[in-house]
């Protein structure tokens, strides 16, 4: 087809636009500003005045940060394995030949399409509330005393496990999706060759998702490390040291929270680049160790 | 949702009777919290704390939704959150589909490299972007509804891209051509004959735009400078923070249910579609 330079032109031009000021610009703006001390987010690039890794420095010796990591940690590697070995399970049991998968597929998803917001609100005001909560309900049921879920000590770990009640349905699906990719004559073959079907799961199932597994786990990576929602709905008004994470913690500095004296923007560019380059160093890890197999099939 | 029909074979199910428990009482827990949720936005806040929800003594209080929607500012936040979802699906398509189609029909200088930019700008998380587009807003003066319609058009423009560059990639190359023996301008053949070719994914496409965009909260908070341009996330955090003061809970329960039912209902009739289409196309729904 003969190449139209005009309607190039004008089709791809807005599309460009948006990448550059959407993103381009941005990017490359946050990574200038952690070089540099800048107060006030609007501030024009007269009042930055550069100080190498100082942003850096600052935010690995405040303490929130650290415990926004320490948290992070919590949400990325605890959360992580649960959320992916779980929605694997769940994946396999839904390829598995039960009835009714499409119905458990459709609700086992239905958390991720409905407002995280109105999600949380459920999880906070009512599953884990202390008088009437259904938890507290089933807790006093059994004969046990009702239990503080968002008390300190249990606060991140209740916060944990909702996220991941709401984000197992995405991963079930992208693992179906992979699991029926995989062809049925291997299990056959199998099951002639009177292999168990936990055999298998290990022996055919899991290598051949490698790559599925490589991909869920950069996109937790991602989720983890731009938590922000849940961590805001549990500690609504005020920051709380038992849920702070790092975006929190980048809110707080940029735009003003408790315990902010100055805001400071070149700090929370920091905490910006330094969550991206953790995602990118997982992303390459995952790249390098799960070698996405060539196995034709 | 394949319909197998298949005699009871009880052994057979038997045997997947712990997998049957798995999902059964994940959903199961589900279907009581939703239930449970319903009941508390019809009873009074006496009821929710006395653990009476599901008896409905004093009747069904449905002025709970009056109140929410009237005094707590629900109908602002859901006509701002309608708005703001329908517009940019709109204007996303604009701006994505015709360079969707050019970057699948011909290769250009720099063609390859706005392809790879727009895979990246998929994943580029919000917290490097939102300070600069910030200062940007401030600086140019842009403020109010407009200004969260035009970066949730923009944040939606990579996977709706990308999205639908597969789909023109199948269409055959005849159309155009038998376009232009009959005079028709390549950009007339997009609009009038390519473009509603791949309306399948168009409709999928919008329906994740929807969803995305209603459902978006940190932008939208960040953003959010007066209560007349507050979509209904950031509006229901405001109602969960001020119900220490005025302990509606029957109101909050309610506006709970207002915010989830529009993409609940929107799943309900379109749950294959958007299953089919988390994992097809891109891979980031």
């Amino acid at each position: 087809m003969k190449k139209n330079k005009t309607l190039i032109f004008m089709f791809m031009a807005p599309a460009v636009i948006t990448l550059l000021l959407m993103y381009v610009y941005p990017v490359l703006r946050t990574v200038a500003m952690s070089f540099f001390h800048v107060e006030s987010v609007t501030a024009g690039l007269d009042d930055w005045s550069f100080n190498g890794l100082a942003n850096y420095f600052k935010i690995m010796h405040n303490a929130s940060f650290v415990t926004s990591m320490k948290n992070f940690l919590a949400i990325w590697i605890v959360g992580g394995v649960i959320t992916l070995a779980l929605s694997l399970l769940i994946a396999v049991i839904l390829t598995s030949g039960i009835r009714f998968q499409g119905f458990f597929r459709a609700a086992i998803y239905l958390p991720n399409v409905i407002s995280a917001v109105a999600l949380a609100t459920m999880w906070v005001q009512y599953i884990f509330n202390y008088d009437y909560g259904l938890l507290n309900q089933l807790v006093t049921a059994l004969g046990f005393d009702k239990i503080r879920w968002l008390g300190t000590d249990a606060k991140l770990w209740a916060m944990i496990a909702a996220f991941i009640y709401g984000s197992i349905g995405y991963y079930m699906l992208i693992y179906i999706s992979g699991i029926e990719g995989i062809p049925q004559d291997l299990y056959e073959a199998a099951t002639i060759d009177g292999a168990k079907k936990t055999t298998q799961f290990f022996r055919i199932t899991l290598p051949l998702l490698k790559g599925i597994i490589k991909t869920t786990i950069t996109f937790w990576t991602i989720n983890a490390a731009t938590f922000y929602l849940w961590s805001k709905l549990f500690s609504p008004v005020q920051t709380e040291g038992s849920t702070i994470v790092p975006v929190v913690y980048l809110y707080d500095t940029v735009f003003g929270g408790k315990g902010v004296v100055t805001t400071d923007a070149g700090a929370g560019a920091a905490v910006g680049v330094v969550l991206t380059i953790i995602i990118i160093i997982v992303y390459v890890l995952t790249d390098k160790l799960l070698k996405s197999n060539d196995l034709e099939y | 949702m394949e319909k197998t029909k298949r005699k009871a074979n009880w052994k057979r199910e038997l045997k997947m009777l712990p997998g049957y428990l798995v999902v059964g009482i994940y959903v199961l827990f589900m279907v009581v919290v939703l239930a449970w949720i319903f009941g508390a936005s019809l009873s009074t806040s006496k009821d929710i704390f006395t653990g009476k929800v599901m008896q409905f003594e004093s009747g069904f209080h449905w002025e709970n939704y009056v109140t929410a929607w009237k005094t707590q500012n629900v109908s602002v936040f859901f006509g701002n959150s309608l708005l703001y979802s329908i517009v940019s699906c709109a204007g996303v398509l604009l701006i994505a589909a015709p360079a969707a189609y050019v970057l699948s029909r011909w290769n250009f200088r720099g063609s390859k490299t706005i392809r790879i930019a727009l895979v990246i700008a998929m994943s580029v998380p919000a917290i490097m972007i939102i300070m600069p587009l910030y200062t940007l807003a401030v600086k140019w003066g842009i403020k109010g509804r407009i200004l969260l319609i035009a970066l949730y058009i923009f944040m939606r423009v990579p996977y709706t891209a990308i999205y639908m560059l597969d789909f023109f990639a199948t269409l055959s190359h005849d159309y155009e051509e038998a376009a232009a023996i009959d005079g028709c301008s390549a950009g007339k053949t997009f609009w009038v004959i390519m473009l509603p070719l791949i309306q399948p994914a168009i409709i999928t496409v919008t329906i994740f735009n929807f969803l995305s965009v209603w459902n978006e909260f940190f932008m939208a908070l960040i953003f959010t400078s007066s209560n007349s341009m507050t979509p209904v996330g950031v509006g229901l955090l405001q109602i969960v923070n001020s119900m220490k003061y005025s302990g509606n809970y029957g109101g909050l329960f309610a506006a709970v249910i207002i915010v989830f039912l529009p993409t609940f209902l929107l799943y309900l009739f379109m749950s294959r579609r958007i299953i089919s289409g988390v994992t097809a196309g891109g891979v980031k729904g």
